[in-house]
């Protein structure tokens, strides 16, 4: 048995040790916001954090993952991080078919944290690894500006 | 049709190295090769042929440190750990921020960039123009190999079944006056599998060359360098006449083989590579950039 | 929120679902007794299926082939020549031919590692060039008008000089982010099928076709769609018949998702094109006569490719009123991934050349290309070339002139050459584009094809909500239909209710393509809101149901391809600066602007969205996104290889929208969904262009076609 925390709950699981944790989120622990868009790590709709970092979780095998503690899209809904971001992706106008959009929020929240007041290369270099084809990614890059702007304070906390 | 899928992950080195020691393993340090490598389809795990060993996690292979002028780190340092760490050198930092994007970068290993072996290894080229050494280890001892040695061809390196790459050794770089430059050329500015990268060293002292390298990657099996080439140039002065670096270009230009592949050229790498060089022997200035 | 003025933006409806990752996208969705299925594809491009063999299927899981079709073998597009799961001859590598179906996928990929079907095989045909060289047997489609050929013969005769040119496009690929999937849910009495989607009733269609079944026994509900470009037009009906085939012959729930890789290889495609110039010029480089050959590579079946081709040819003169014009196109087949529709449609490949043509020509008589291009635009009034008219205004020289002035393009062409003589290795350049694009679908398609319906129901507690098929696939109809018919009815948009469109229930008010969502279906909501308002009676149950009514102008004449082949058009020119690295041929965009007038704007943020997004995709597809097919056989199996644009290779847009309201748009509204890809690629060209002092005959402008170009420049010079 292999176990982890997820979303601040210790969750367990006897799938073989090189299953993916994109799999086990969305297909034993039914969790849907982790999306897959191409199980190779290009483009980062299945973003989740692992120990506080950005990662993609269809290149994790859940054996490398026992003993730590793993977020979803799911596990920041209700933090003022989340909202703050909620707000600025809809002022932005950064959302349109979505698919990318919780992967881009767990980017977003990684620079964020790590880097409150980024300049817009650092943004547009944080968000690297989350493929965009509907927005040009150029609303986002606002949305994560203002995010950084409006939620000064915030970011530094965690 | 379940198959029997078994997976060691030890607390401790030498557990590990036990392990390899009786089986022949596939070794996960940050998977981001590995997973790709074996992937399946989606919704089901990579199909692996061995069992697996995990390594990312033991602490003895997360060691970065100075040892006089010679840097020591880890096999399993991840890149986001190395972009931080205050030791490592700014043109390695450089090619490192150059892989992939953040989330890859918080998983992918410099041991498992060097294990892979892939032609267009990113770190690869420098690690040869900084004459990086790797340190194995098993239950029989330490052995030391130079990575030119190391890496045989793509995806091909010289361990043994029952060793492990626990350290990756810079000497002499710490403390260094070179110039280092690294260029990566790739079809986009992130996430981009390397058609070209050079690197490039060079020390001046009292206006004379005292030691310059250059590395080419993703225009052969290996990297390409010359050392029989590089020795032309001890002794010359900067800058260097257009008699010298075109002795120097056409030579490379015989060693360089690329290949036309569905990414790129062998034209278009050839030439490349050559105007980098080029460009390289071309510069007026040498300053130190640690 | 009652709006005074439509155009302010709004908080998107499905913004919440979208941001928190909970909204079900077809792969989200589990039923129980679900099983999935995988498909057998052709591993050879040409030839005839002899035999089949599969192993031995363990306790669940089943093949279903075409065997088990109750209808015609054939998805249902525009001509019978697509099968659903091939089972005579192969066309193409990638085509289906069968499907396993199965609880565990894990298993289902292992026995479809067993099936081993014999083939004949035949010679393939893999490239245009070959099918053209074929012409007479390998010709799906083709079309000819405008002046005849003798008349342009004689006025050659007294030309000056006659430029011959030939413009190659390539292939591009929507990487829209969800993969397609589709689902078949098995119920007694009907078949629902659910998926990503843009057309519910392509679908349908394919589905009452393929099923042989009654109206009322199969029913397709769109799913959240993560994106489409097109790329979801016609394909997704195939996929509908396999899960519909296996529903309906297993009793069971069938789930079809693609692989990434899987998906960049066998779904469809943007057409690669070659087109060919010839124009007689005067003296003074005054064009007197252009004659327009395009050749369009449409893999494997026809598909759509008929309506891209004369999408193709009817913007084959750009936005340019060219004396004694001559166009001719065929739409080819190869033995390649049979391609399609995908934002633009023909258009892009149509104002790549003709963009670059003009730009060459205006080098001959070294004249700015931009100055040179603008003599020959068309004025309201102006015949088309399809002997349609221009009926409406055109603020294109205001346009220009604004973006002109805002982007300061004199001076910082001028700028970029003195930089260039001193700089060796980057060089600096500047372009610009000049496009339009017709809205609503091609020629009589909307008064003979579509015939658009449209309702508006209010329940008894006043609950108003629109019935129409079209998909929100991200450019926001969600939000921007609701808005208009908010406003038609006085009401806060956040009550207007649009569910996901569900044959059961709605109207087929047409597929989401050709930029008619907002002017075409937009108008009927419109006009059935206010006649709502007008009929309004609280407390009771009531529908109004609106028909497309046709405004007619020039008749279109599809035999002799002649008449308006558009209702309105949108129009837009972009200005893009480039910094060329010569030693690796790398192109960096430095600065993006783009004018466009698209009517009315219904939202300015999703419209900037549109401008954002459409522009990333146009410029890309002139210098960044390769794909190429080598025997057959699509070679970027991954996102990475295709390389597509990451934020990092993007950068700010400057753009402006003019109003020009247009009486048939609601509110004013035209199309604009397609429009802000089209100058994309042509743009970025003249960009690299001016930066290289090279002329280029292709798309994309990739780093080694630039090192090639400069080195034979080298050579030349040497």
């Amino acid at each position: 048995m292999i176990k982890f925390k997820l979303n601040g709950k210790i969750v367990e699981t006897d799938a073989p040790a090189t299953a993916r944790l994109l799999d086990i989120l969305r297909d034993e622990l039914d969790l849907i916001g982790t999306k897959e868009g191409c199980g190779e790590g290009e483009c980062g709709a299945c973003s989740v954090f692992v120990n506080n970092l950005l990662q993609n979780s269809c290149l994790i095998p859940i054996g490398s993952i026992a003993g730590a503690d793993v977020q979803t899209i799911e596990g920041i809904l209700e933090t003022d991080q989340f909202k703050i971001l909620d707000e600025c992706y809809s002022i932005a106008g950064g959302v349109q078919c979505g698919y990318c959009i919780p992967g881009m929020i767990m980017a977003s929240a990684a620079l964020l944290t790590k880097n409150p007041h980024p300049s817009e290369e650092d943004i547009r270099d944080g968000i690297s690894g989350n493929l965009c084809r509907c927005t040009g990614y150029n609303m986002i890059v606002e949305a994560i500006h203002l995010a950084a702007r409006k939620g000064d304070g915030i970011w530094q906390r965690k | 049709m379940a198959e029997k899928i078994t997976a060691y992950r030890f607390d401790r080195l030498d557990q590990t190295l036990n392990q390899l020691n009786s089986e022949d393993c596939a070794i996960m340090a940050g998977g981001t090769d590995v997973m790709v490598l074996h992937k399946s389809r989606r919704g089901v795990p990579p199909k692996i042929p061995k069992p697996v060993v995990f390594i990312d996690h033991l602490p003895e292979l997360k060691q970065v440190y100075r040892n006089h002028k010679d840097l020591h780190i880890g096999a399993c340092c991840t890149y986001g750990e190395l972009l931080e760490h205050p030791l490592i050198p700014i043109a390695l930092k450089n090619a490192i921020q150059t892989i992939a994007a953040p989330a890859i970068r918080n998983r992918g290993t410099l041991g498992g960039n060097i294990c892979n072996a892939s032609p267009a290894g990113d770190t690869l080229p420098l690690l040869y123009i900084y004459n990086a050494k790797l340190q194995l280890h098993s239950v029989s001892g330490i052995r030391t190999v130079a990575i030119s040695d190391f890496i045989q061809g793509p995806r091909r390196v010289n361990r043994l079944q029952n060793e492990l790459v626990t350290e990756i050794i810079l000497p002499a770089v710490l403390d260094d006056e070179s110039h280092v430059i690294f260029e990566k050329v790739g079809n986009r500015n992130a996430d981009a599998i390397a058609k070209v990268s050079f690197a490039g060293l060079i020390r001046v002292s009292k206006g004379h060359i005292d030691d310059i390298r250059f590395a080419f990657g993703a225009v052969g099996p290996t990297m390409v360098r010359s050392s029989q080439l590089e020795s032309l140039l001890l002794g010359k002065t900067l800058p260097l006449t257009q008699t010298d670096i075109t002795q120097v270009v056409t030579a490379f230009d015989k060693i360089i083989n690329p290949i036309d592949d569905h990414r790129s050229t062998a034209f278009y790498r050839k030439k490349v590579a050559l105007n980098l060089l080029h460009y390289f022997l071309s510069l007026k200035h040498d300053q130190p950039n640690q | 929120m009652n709006l005074k003025d439509i155009s302010t933006s709004v908080p998107k409806k499905d913004h919440k679902g979208k941001v928190s990752g909970q909204l079900p996208y077809i792969s989200d969705k589990k039923l129980e007794n679900m099983v999935y299925g995988v498909l057998y594809r052709s591993p050879i491009a040409y030839g005839k299926i002899q035999s089949i063999l599969l192993p031995h299927l363990p306790e669940g899981y089943e093949a279903v082939g075409a065997d088990h079709i109750p209808g015609p073998n054939y998805v249902k597009i525009i001509k019978e020549d697509q099968p659903i799961f091939a089972n005579e001859w192969v066309h193409y590598i990638g085509e289906p031919i069968l499907m396993l179906v199965g609880k565990e996928l894990d298993i289902l990929y292992s026995l479809l590692k067993e099936v081993t079907v014999e083939f004949e095989e035949h010679r393939a045909v893999y490239t245009l060039d070959e099918a053209i060289k074929q012409k007479s047997t390998s010709t799906m489609a083709s079309y000819e008008f405008g002046e005849s050929l003798d008349s342009i013969s004689a006025i050659e005769q007294g030309a000056h000089h006659i430029i011959e040119e030939e413009f190659d496009t390539g292939y591009q690929e929507h990487v829209y982010l969800e993969p397609q999937g589709m689902l078949a849910i098995y119920k007694e009495d009907e078949i629902v099928v659910q998926g990503s989607m843009q057309c519910l009733y392509y679908i349908k269609d394919a589905l009452l076709s393929a099923l042989a079944c009654g109206d009322d026994e199969v029913r397709v509900i769109q799913s959240p769609t993560g994106g489409g470009f097109g790329g979801k037009e016609d394909f997704p009906s195939m996929m509908a018949c396999h899960v519909a085939v296996a529903a309906r012959a297993l009793k069971k729930s069938v789930m079809l998702v693609f692989d990434r890789s899987e998906d960049m290889v066998v779904t469809t495609k943007r057409h690669p094109a070659k087109l060919k110039y010839r124009t007689a010029i005067d003296k003074d480089g005054n064009i007197l006569s252009m004659c327009v050959d395009i050749f369009l590579d449409g893999g494997a079946n026809a598909g759509l490719s008929s309506v891209v081709l004369q999408r193709a040819l009817i913007n084959s003169a750009g936005v340019y009123k060219i004396p004694h014009f001559h166009a001719k196109g065929y739409v080819l087949k190869t033995n390649t991934v049979p391609n399609g529709a995908f934002r633009g449609f023909g258009a892009p490949q149509s104002f790549a050349g003709i963009e670059g043509h003009m730009s060459h020509l205006s080098n001959l008589v070294k004249i700015d290309p931009l100055e040179y291009k603008r003599k020959y635009l068309v004025k309201q009034g102006d015949p088309t070339i399809t002997k349609g008219k221009f009926h409406e205004p055109i603020l294109m020289n205001d346009m220009i002139e604004d973006l002109l002035k805002v982007s300061d393009y004199k001076k910082k062409k001028e700028a970029f050459q003195h930089f260039n003589q001193q700089s060796q290795r980057y060089k600096k350049g500047i372009g610009a584009s000049l496009f339009l694009h017709g809205c609503g679908f091609t020629g009589s398609g909307e008064k003979d094809h579509i015939k658009a319906t449209v309702k508006l129901v209010k329940s008894k507690d006043d609950r108003v909500s629109l019935k129409i098929s079209n998909s929100d696939m991200g450019q926001g109809i969600l939000t921007t239909l609701s808005k208009i018919v908010a406003k038609g009815l006085d009401l806060p948009y956040e009550e207007i209710h649009y569910p996901d469109p569900d044959t059961k229930d709605v109207p087929d008010s047409g597929p989401t393509v050709a930029s008619r969502t907002t002017m075409i279906v937009g108008k009927l909501l419109e006009r059935a809101a206010k006649k709502l308002k007008v009929q309004w009676q609280a407390g009771v149950e009531q529908g109004i149901v609106e028909h497309y009514v046709h405004r007619e102008m020039i008749p279109w004449d599809e035999k002799t391809f002649t008449g308006d082949a558009y209702p309105a058009y949108s129009w837009g020119i972009n200005i893009v600066e480039v910094e060329v690295d010569t030693l690796t041929g790398n192109v960096k965009l430095k600065k993006v602007y783009g004018n466009y007038e698209v009517g009315k704007v219904i939202d300015e943020r999703i419209m900037k969205g549109q401008i954002d997004g459409g522009l990333a995709q146009g410029l890309a597809y002139g210098y960044l996104e390769k794909m190429t097919s080598k025997e057959g056989r699509i070679q970027q199996k991954s996102i990475s290889d295709y390389g597509p644009p990451t934020s990092l290779d993007v950068v700010p847009i400057e753009s402006k929208v003019f109003d020009n309201p247009y009486a048939d748009g609601p509110y004013g509204a035209k199309g604009a969904g397609e429009l802000t890809l089209i100058g994309g690629a042509p743009a970025v060209q003249a960009a690299i262009e001016d930066a290289l002092h090279t002329s280029f005959q292709q798309i994309p402008i990739t780093p080694e076609v630039i090192i090639e170009s400069l080195w034979m420049k080298e050579g030349d010079e040497a």
